[in-house]
C-alpha cells in the first residue's frame, strides 16, 4: 500500500511538472498573448506571396509582432490576422506590404504609411483595390527576389544587345578611319596654317581697299563741297562743265569703291567659312589627341616620351662629357 | 485409385496449401486484434486496473526518464553540429535553431526515446509476464477467476501510453536545451539567434504531433510486450525468446507507426 501511495505521488508529480513545462514552453515559443498585450489587425490582400504563420510584422524596420493567421476570404481575397504589441504606435493611414526579408525565403509584413508606399503603379493599384475604408487594412505583395531577378535578367539582356550593336558600329573600319584621322592631323595643321596665312593677306588687302575707298569718298566729299561753293558763280564764270566732269569722276570712283567693298565682303565670307572648317577639324583632331588615342595623343599626353627624350639628352651630354674627359676610351688611334 | 481421383486429390492439396498459408499470415493479425479487443474490453473494469496504474506508470515512465534525458542530451548536441555542418554559410546561423527544434520535436525525441523504451519497457513487460506464465502464476489467477487482462495488461498498457508522452516531452525540452547550449558554446550562435530560429517556424502542432505519436508508441510497445509475455512457453529460454521478440517487434512497430502518423498528419500540410 505504501509503495502504491508513493508511486501515486511520484507519478502525479512527474505528470504535473512535465505538463506544466510542456504547456509553458509551447506558449513561450509560440509567443502566446498571455497578458492581453497583443492587439490584432486584419489585413486583406489578393495574394500573400511567401508569408507564413509566425513571420514577423515590422514597423519602421523594427519587429512589432507576428503573422497569426492566414485564411482565404470571399471574392478571391486572402485575409491575414496580425498580432502586434499594444504599445506600438501605428503609422498614419497604414497599409501592409508583404515582402521577402532575405534571400532565403523568409517573408515579413511591413506596416507602413500609405504615403511611404513605393511608387510602383501595380503596387499602388493593388493597395487601392484592397482598401476597404473600415478597420481592415489594405495589403499587397512587393515583387520578390525571383521577380526582381527576372527583370534584372531582361535588363542585362538589353545591355548585352546594346553592347553588341556598339561593337558592330565600332568595327575595324571605324578604327581604321580613326587612325587615318589622327594620321592626317599634320596635313590638316599645315593646311590650317596656309589658310590662315592666305586669309591674313586677304584681310590686309581688304583693309587697304577700304582705306582707299574711304579716301576716295573723302575726296569726293571735298569736291562736292567745292562744287557747292562754286555753284553760286558757276553760271557766270563758265565752270559748270568742270563741275559736271568732277561729279562724273566722283561717281565712278564711288562705284569702284562699292565694287571693292563687295569683293572684300565676299572674301570675308569665304575666309570665315574656311576658318570655321579648319577650326572644327582642328577641334576634332585635338579632341582625339587629347583622349590619348593614337600616336599624337600619346605624344601629347604620355609624359614618358618627354621623360625618355630628356633622359636621352642627359645621357648624350654625359657621353660627350665623358668623351672629352676620356677620349682614349672611345678613340684609339694606333699607327702600328 | 483412378487417375481422376488422383488429380482431384492433388488439386485439393494445392487449395489446402493456399488456405494454410493464408491462415498462417492472417492468424497473428486476427489473434493480435482479438488481444487488443480483449484489452479494450478489460478497460471497463476500472476498479481492478486503476490501483495498479501508478505503480506501472512509475516503473515504465518515471524510471525511464533518465534514459530519455540521456538520449536527448546528446541528440540535441549532435543535431546542432550537424545542422551547422550541413548548411554552413549558405543560410543564416539561426536556421540551426529551426532545424534543431523541428527535428527534435517532430521526429527524433519521439522515435529515439520510443526505440530506447521499446528495449526497456517492452523487454521488462515481456520478461515479467513471461516469467509469470512459465511459473503458472497467471494460470493460478485464471483459476481464481481473476482476469489477467484487467489485472496485468490494462494497467501496463495505459501506464505506458500515458507516460511515454511525458518522457518524450522531457526529451524534447532537453534536446532543445542541449542544442541551444551546443550552438552557444561550439558554434558561436547567440541566444537571440537560436531563439529566433526556434520560434520563427514553431507551431504548437509540432508538440502535439510528437506527443500523440509517442502515446501510440507507448501503447504499441506495452501491448506487444504483454502479448509476448502471455504467450511465453518453455521455461527460462522461452522467457528470453519472448523478451527478444517483444523488443524486435516493438522497434519495427514504432517505425511503422511513425510512417503512419507522418502520412496521416503531414501529407499536404504546410506551415500555412
Amino acid at each position: 500500500m505504501t509503495n502504491r501511495r508513493a508511486s501515486d505521488f511520484v507519478v502525479g508529480l512527474t505528470v504535473l511538472i512535465v505538463t506544466a513545462i510542456t504547456i509553458g514552453g509551447t506558449l513561450w515559443l509560440k509567443q502566446a498573448d498571455l497578458g492581453g498585450r497583443t492587439r490584432h489587425l486584419t489585413v486583406r490582400s489578393r495574394d500573400v506571396g511567401g508569408v507564413s504563420l509566425g513571420n514577423p510584422v515590422v514597423i519602421r524596420g523594427v519587429r512589432a509582432g507576428r503573422v497569426e493567421q492566414i485564411a482565404l476570404g470571399d471574392d478571391n481575397w486572402v485575409v491575414l490576422k496580425l498580432g502586434l504589441d499594444r504599445d506600438v504606435e501605428m503609422p498614419k493611414d497604414p497599409v501592409v506590404l508583404l515582402a521577402a526579408s532575405s534571400l532565403f525565403g523568409e517573408w515579413q509584413a511591413t506596416v507602413t504609411s500609405r504615403d511611404a508606399v513605393p511608387g510602383d503603379r501595380a503596387l499602388l493599384a493593388a493597395i487601392k483595390e484592397a482598401h476597404t475604408g473600415s478597420d481592415t487594412l489594405a495589403g499587397a505583395v512587393l515583387p520578390d527576389i525571383a521577380q526582381l531577378t527576372a527583370v534584372a535578367g531582361r535588363i542585362s539582356g538589353d545591355v548585352a544587345k546594346v553592347a553588341e550593336r556598339v561593337q558592330v558600329a565600332f568595327d575595324d573600319a571605324a578604327a581604321r578611319e580613326l587612325r587615318e584621322s589622327i594620321r592626317n592631323f599634320a596635313q590638316l595643321s599645315a593646311e590650317l596654317a596656309r589658310t590662315v596665312n592666305v586669309q591674313s593677306r586677304n584681310l590686309d588687302r581688304i583693309s587697304t581697299n577700304v582705306q582707299t575707298g574711304l579716301t576716295t569718298i573723302n575726296d569726293a566729299a571735298t569736291r562736292l563741297n567745292t562744287f557747292s561753293s562754286r555753284v553760286d558763280s558757276a553760271t557766270s564764270r563758265g565752270e559748270l562743265q568742270t563741275i559736271v566732269t568732277n561729279s562724273q569722276n566722283a561717281a565712278r570712283e564711288l562705284v569702284q569703291a562699292a565694287q571693292n567693298l563687295k569683293q572684300i565682303t565676299d572674301r570675308l565670307d569665304r575666309t570665315e567659312s574656311s576658318l570655321s572648317r579648319a577650326v572644327s577639324r582642328a577641334d576634332s583632331v585635338l579632341a582625339k589627341a587629347n583622349s590619348r588615342e593614337g600616336t599624337m595623343g600619346l605624344m601629347i599626353n604620355d609624359p614618358s616620351l618627354y621623360q625618355q627624350s630628356d633622359s636621352l639628352v642627359r645621357e648624350l651630354r654625359a657621353l660627350v662629357a665623358d668623351m672629352k674627359k676620356n677620349p682614349k676610351r672611345y678613340i684609339n688611334v694606333r699607327v702600328f | 485409385m483412378s487417375d481422376d481421383t488422383k488429380t482431384h486429390t492433388t488439386m485439393r492439396d494445392y487449395v489446402s496449401a493456399i488456405g494454410r498459408t493464408t491462415r498462417t499470415v492472417i492468424a497473428p493479425i486476427g489473434s493480435g486484434a482479438r488481444f487488443v479487443s480483449d484489452v479494450v474490453g478489460a478497460m471497463r473494469d476500472v476498479r481492478t486496473w486503476l490501483p495498479e496504474f501508478s505503480v506501472h506508470a512509475r516503473i515504465l515512465g518515471v524510471e525511464s526518464l533518465p534514459i530519455g534525458i540521456f538520449i536527448a542530451l546528446f541528440t540535441g548536441i549532435v543535431l546542432a553540429l550537424l545542422a551547422s555542418y550541413s548548411v554552413g554559410d549558405l543560410v543564416p546561423p539561426y536556421f540551426v535553431g529551426t532545424l534543431v527544434q523541428k527535428t527534435v520535436t517532430l521526429e527524433l525525441a519521439p522515435v529515439l526515446t520510443g526505440l530506447a523504451l521499446a528495449g526497456r519497457v517492452g523487454a521488462n513487460i515481456a520478461a515479467e509476464l513471461g516469467t509469470m506464465r512459465v511459473t503458472e502464476q497467471i494460470d493460478a489467477l485464471e483459476t481464481l477467476t481473476f482476469d489477467p487482462m484487467s489485472h496485468l495488461v490494462v494497467p501496463r498498457v495505459l501506464a505506458s501510453a500515458a507516460m511515454f508522452p511525458i518522457v518524450v516531452a522531457v526529451a524534447m525540452l532537453v534536446g532543445l536545451l542541449s542544442g541551444w547550449a551546443a550552438s552557444l558554446s561550439l558554434l558561436d550562435i547567440s541566444t537571440p539567434q537560436f531563439l529566433k530560429g526556434v520560434r520563427i517556424f514553431f507551431t504548437s502542432f509540432d508538440v502535439r504531433y510528437g506527443l500523440v505519436k509517442s502515446a501510440s508508441f507507448g501503447a504499441a510497445v506495452a501491448l506487444i510486450g504483454c502479448r509476448a509475455g502471455l504467450t511465453t512457453q518453455g521455461g527460462a529460454q522461452g522467457v528470453g525468446r519472448g523478451a527478444t521478440r517483444a523488443v524486435v517487434i516493438s522497434a519495427v512497430m514504432i517505425l511503422v507507426l511513425d510512417a503512419f502518423w507522418a502520412v496521416v498528419w503531414l501529407t499536404n500540410r504546410t506551415l500555412k
